[in-house]
């Protein structure tokens, strides 16, 4: 462990269980070109109602670290705890279930389908073949997270007529739908103003309240400045920028 | 249980989502698909039922499928003999035959011999000789004049034929077998007897081979018996009334008899093998008895086999044009929605449920586009019914077979998976970090 990665896991803060414990977690690219080492030996710990900030240059490797926490790709080397279980080499199968148990996402592009309604849309990570709602229990959850988001009038609206504040939270609404443990958003500000931008980090940060750890990856000084921990991604590196009690 | 059931539902839920979101495109595809289902529905459909009217000419002609046909040799006494057996049983009808004349008396009919009256002349079998047990042959109609009169095959019945032969009546009424024998003796003609008396005016007076005295028949119906020369039935008690019935049976006229039995009547047929056994002449065949059992499946000529081969083959080639159309739109299609199935994996679905999706949707276009064909098939059938039905006997109240629906349903869920088979692993390939990296 290098003497980045010791600070960087001594600004965790001491905020219960851990959710998930990364350490030593590497990934390198293999191309038509040489190798490309994009992390390096990453450690890091979420904490239960904990919310990090991640930084960096774009090609950091903030977006590659995410998709190694959310299950979307494999580490090359290191280990991932999740909660007390280890699932550095869980089968597909298992990660499918996970992401769809344990983890909400919200990406920079809203990834709405269009030919869906708002109401559709959070739903839709509800029938993803992990257990099984009736229609009726489908549209009230569904309705309850953009309630949660404050755009319950929208229900309906289909998301060529939302602006992008609006289509950010019914995102965020569909990654809290099934009430996950842990909230990973990778440059959900980016394609919108400040003031609109402001709104979306609020109510990312607001899931926290309800136990939820959040790892937000972001450009943005003023919004990371929102969260507990802030973090830089460097050449693979993982090290705290400022810690907020 | 539950899970793979919830899995299915969501497989349906979004492959109707997708369908409905791209309702030109699967209305494409399913046109592609639709012209080729309807190809196999109608080739099944035809086949059916032109096998149904092979079927059905072949009842008419030998009976219905499991019914025991006997065949009894002329022989003396065996009429008498085979009318003592049938008495009262219900399983089984002896129909035995002679030679008729209707008409003027004392002439040569217009149709020697029975022969297919066609048009004008009609003729062509010859007077049937009548030949003695030494050889010596005799024509009766020598030296007569040609007259106004129509010869048939009189058909003499012990009961009702129809159970195992089902005789189609065109007009009048059937035979009846209640109550008393009438001295006139009434008749049932066959459509070819029947075209021979519409387009010849002949006396009401009828001679046959073997009869006392000539009677006057009454002709109550017409029936279709699958039979091109002119035949007439007859209650063979009514037949009676005017010859011995040794006469029904003699060698001299060439009387055999056919006798059609229900399956189950192996103890009749015993009896009669046995019976017959003992009257029987060694010398004129040796007292055999001739039993066949008609199938339904000997009915089937090499044609129609002929024709399951080519439905075979145009139902291959319909299924494979009709599959690369749902190919080409599915792998179009997963094309597009590249970052839709990547972030259906993000939140949770697995790769196998996004393959059941893409599916799912390529499987209910083959169903919409086989429900559509057959739907279609169905409607030009009755179209054809009413249009051709009074040409073509075979398209008369005919009803839509269900093994076409069947086969229908088949051929667009078989394109549908062969359709979507490569379109449904590109889909649970995707890499999910697609949409990280949009």
């Amino acid at each position: 462990m290098t003497a980045a990665q010791v600070v960087a896991e001594q600004g965790t803060a001491p905020l219960g269980t851990p959710l998930l414990r990364v350490t030593g977690l590497t990934k390198t690219l293999r191309g038509q070109d040489e190798p490309r080492t994009i992390l390096g030996g990453v450690d890091l710990t979420l904490h239960s109602g904990e919310s990090i900030a991640v930084l960096g240059r774009s090609g950091s490797g903030k977006s590659t670290l995410l998709s190694l926490i959310g299950l979307f790709d494999r580490a090359d080397g290191g280990q991932y705890l999740l909660g007390e279980q280890d699932i550095t080499r869980i089968p597909e199968r298992k990660a499918a279930a996970l992401r769809s148990s344990e983890f909400g996402f919200v990406f920079q592009r809203f990834f709405l389908l269009k030919h869906l309604t708002a109401a559709q849309n959070v739903a839709m990570a509800l029938v993803n073949g992990q257990g099984w709602l009736p229609r009726r229990k489908r549209r009230a959850k569904a309705l309850a997270a953009l309630e949660q988001m404050g755009i319950g009038h929208l229900a309906k609206h289909k998301p060529p007529r939302l602006s992008g504040g609006e289509q950010q939270r019914v995102a965020i609404a569909r990654a809290l739908v099934r009430e996950p443990k842990i909230l990973l958003a990778d440059e959900p500000t980016g394609a919108l103003d400040t003031d609109t931008g402001n709104v979306v980090v609020e109510a990312l940060r607001s899931a926290t309240d309800r136990g939820c750890g959040l790892i937000l990856v972001t450009h943005d000084h003023d919004h990371a400045g929102k969260m507990q921990r802030m973090l830089h991604l460097d050449h693979g590196i993982l090290s705290p920028m400022e810690v907020r009690p | 249980m539950i899970g793979l059931s919830g899995r299915f539902r969501s497989a349906l839920i979004i492959g109707g989502q997708g369908i409905r979101a791209r309702k030109l495109r699967t209305f494409l595809s399913m046109i592609s698909l639709f012209l080729g289902v309807l190809g196999v529905v109608a080739a099944q459909a035809g086949q059916v039922i032109a096998h149904r009217a092979l079927v059905a000419n072949s009842e008419l002609t030998r009976g219905v499928d499991g019914t025991q046909q006997v065949y009894l040799p002329p022989a003396d006494g065996s009429s008498e003999m085979l009318m003592d057996v049938i008495k009262g049983r219900k399983d089984a009808v002896a129909m035995l035959s002679t030679q008729a004349i209707i008409g003027e008396p004392n002439v040569r009919p217009i149709n020697e011999g029975g022969s297919p009256i066609d048009g004008g002349g009609g003729g062509g079998y010859g007077t049937m000789m009548q030949c003695d047990a030494e050889g010596n042959c005799v024509d009766p109609n020598e030296g007569k004049p040609s007259g106004q009169a129509i010869e048939v095959r009189m058909l003499a019945l012990t009961g009702d034929v129809r159970q195992f032969r089902p005789l189609r009546v065109q007009s009048g009424q059937w035979l009846d077998f209640h109550g008393a024998p009438s001295l006139a003796p009434r008749l049932v003609l066959n459509k070819a007897a029947a075209k021979a008396f519409t387009m010849y005016q002949v006396p009401a007076e009828m001679r046959f081979q073997g009869s006392i005295a000539n009677s006057t028949p009454r002709i109550v119906g017409v029936v279709d018996d699958g039979q091109p020369q002119p035949q007439a039935y007859v209650r063979t008690d009514e037949l009676l009334n005017w010859m011995p019935p040794n006469a029904l049976s003699d060698p001299q006229y060439g009387g055999g008899a056919e006798i059609l039995a229900s399956p189950t009547a192996t103890d009749f047929i015993d009896i009669l093998k046995k019976k017959f056994a003992a009257i029987a002449d060694p010398k004129m065949g040796g007292g055999q008895v001739y039993v066949d059992t008609i199938s339904a499946e000997d009915m089937m000529p090499g044609e129609i086999q002929l024709m399951r081969w080519v439905f075979l083959g145009v139902s291959i080639l319909v299924l494979l044009i009709g599959s690369a159309g749902i190919l080409n739109v599915g792998l179009a299609t997963v094309g597009e929605r590249i970052e839709e199935f990547a972030l259906r994996r993000a939140v949770g679905t697995p790769r196998l449920l996004l393959a059941g999706i893409v599916l799912a949707e390529t499987l209910l276009t083959g169903l919409l586009t086989a429900v559509a064909a057959i739907g279609a098939g169905i409607a030009g059938l009755e179209a054809a019914s009413r249009l051709f039905g009074d040409r073509q006997p075979m398209l008369q109240d005919v009803a839509f077979p269900w093994e076409a629906g069947v086969a229908g349903v088949a051929a667009g869920l078989i394109a549908g998976v062969l359709g979507g088979l490569v379109p449904a692993a590109r889909a649970a390939r995707i890499p999910i970090a697609t949409v990280m990296r949009a």
